[in-house]
């Protein structure tokens, strides 16, 4: 046994390898019996801390979801092909829980992988993008899990004409909504979406971050106005809408 | 296909229907059985990804990819190689971590690993008492670690980093946090009663 790569057992099973490391210790794992129930419990013990987090996620999530998976094939239940039959086999003859928790890391690592990589690619300019600080992200989500569960919350929400939702969580008595711009169609190249108070004298309430197409923001001062408006505006904002593109929520 | 030992069952509140149930419903195509599968997990999952990401938007788009990859993958669980639990909670928590590594070039990053803090403990909305009760648990056995396992495994597992990067972050050679890493978690594995 390679002492020195099952020292990294913890650290796989917290995903705090790198790509190149973590394939590394894959093939370790193939070999290595005691190791592959090691890291079936540290995987275990990782996911007890990870269940302890928890976080009502927002109502629509639940219907995005299942929207989603009407539409999504399911795979049959073949494994990664990482591991011949006949290994198989003898593994599962050699020790039950040992070998299957080594094809279980195998399979779960192998399928993650292969997935990470690709969403790596796929996501790196929308989240380089997307990047929130991370403080006022946190106050942000607090702010807004107060809207949406505040008594007097009101919902209004349209489809936007290219497609796409809009939506608003307005509560009067903390004179703020959460705008929810779900799924709109990208922006023409050099634009971005521009949230508005609409009044007497439409105010800017923040550009949407590049590359986003949903995107959920709370919006202060909204006691008085008749709408909140959504606009395509050229990239880094405007001072005033360009109405001819403005989606607009009554409040 | 024969299955092997289900493995230790993890605590699952007064649920009959457990999730290994449900997982094995899910990928005969029942969707009513994803239906509940969603309101075990859904915001064990969601609360996982938004503490690793923080952005509640982008915790959002990914705790949808998690869960539609459950649904798409269900028929590769196998019983025989861990808990259901394991299974979503390993997947959900890789996909947090692939998406924050993502993001390592960015300017971003920098201010992130400042701010990062390790006993950052968040208001989140609870409303399972049978997840209080594991919160409470986990905590108290992440506080029967030593300072270093504990601050190790919660830079790596809630912050996403690499443990070359928690060397880094902690000052301590890459041997020293490649062992708390996995002595602090063996620990938490014996407090929390895994494989047992």
């Amino acid at each position: 046994m390679n002492t020195d790569i099952h020292g990294l057992a913890g650290a796989y099973a917290l995903h705090a390898l790198t790509d190149i490391e973590r394939a590394a210790f894959d093939r370790h794992l193939a070999d290595c019996e005691t190791c592959a129930l090691e890291v079936r419990e540290l995987r275990e013990t990782a996911a007890r801390i990870g269940e302890a987090s928890f976080s009502v996620p927002p109502p629509r999530l639940r219907q995005q979801v299942l929207a989603e998976i009407r539409q999504t094939r399911q795979v049959g239940p073949g494994r990664p092909e990482r591991r011949a039959p006949a290994e198989l086999v003898r593994w599962r003859r050699l020790t039950t829980v040992a070998a299957a928790a080594a094809i279980f890391a195998a399979a779960v690592g192998g399928v993650s992988f292969l997935l990470g990589e690709q969403r790596v690619r796929e996501q790196r300019a929308v989240a380089e993008a997307a990047r929130a600080d991370a403080v006022a992200a946190q106050a942000e989500a607090s702010r807004m899990a107060a809207i949406l569960n505040a008594p007097d919350a009101v919902l209004r929400g349209r489809n936007a004409p290219a497609g796409g939702h809009v939506s608003v969580v307005y509560s009067p008595s903390h004179n703020t909504g959460v705008a929810m711009l779900d799924k709109l169609p990208a922006p023409p190249p050099g634009h971005t979406y521009q949230l508005w108070v609409m009044g007497d004298q439409p105010v800017s309430a923040g550009v949407v971050p590049d590359g986003l197409t949903s995107f959920r923001h709370t919006v202060t001062g909204l006691r008085g106005a008749n709408a909140l408006g959504v606009t395509v505006e050229p990239a880094g904002g405007s001072v005033s809408p360009n109405m001819d593109t403005a989606i607009t929520l009554g409040l | 296909m024969t299955h092997g030992d289900p493995g230790p069952a993890l605590p699952e509140g007064d649920n009959s229907e457990t999730p290994e149930l449900l997982l094995q419903r899910v990928a005969r195509g029942d969707e009513e059985s994803f239906n509940r599968l969603y309101n075990l997990v859904a915001a064990r999952v969601f609360g996982l990804i938004r503490r690793v990401l923080r952005d509640p938007a982008q915790a959002e788009e990914v705790t949808q990819e998690v869960l539609v990859e459950i649904w798409r993958t269900a028929a590769r669980y196998d019983p025989g190689r861990g808990s259901a639990t394991a299974w979503i909670f390993t997947m959900a928590h890789r996909r947090a971590v692939d998406r924050v590594r993502s993001e390592q070039a960015g300017a971003d990053r920098a201010r992130r690993v400042a701010m990062a803090s390790v006993e950052r403990e968040y208001d989140e909305v609870a409303d399972a008492a049978a997840t209080r009760l594991e919160q409470e648990r986990v905590r108290a056995c992440l506080g029967g670690l030593t300072a270093l396992q504990r601050e190790a495994i919660t830079l790596a597992y809630y912050q996403g980093h690499t443990y070359r990067e928690v060397a880094q972050l902690l000052d301590a050679g890459l041997p020293t946090v490649k062992t708390r890493m996995r002595d602090g978690l063996i620990r938490l594995r014996d407090c929390l009663g895994v494989g047992q």
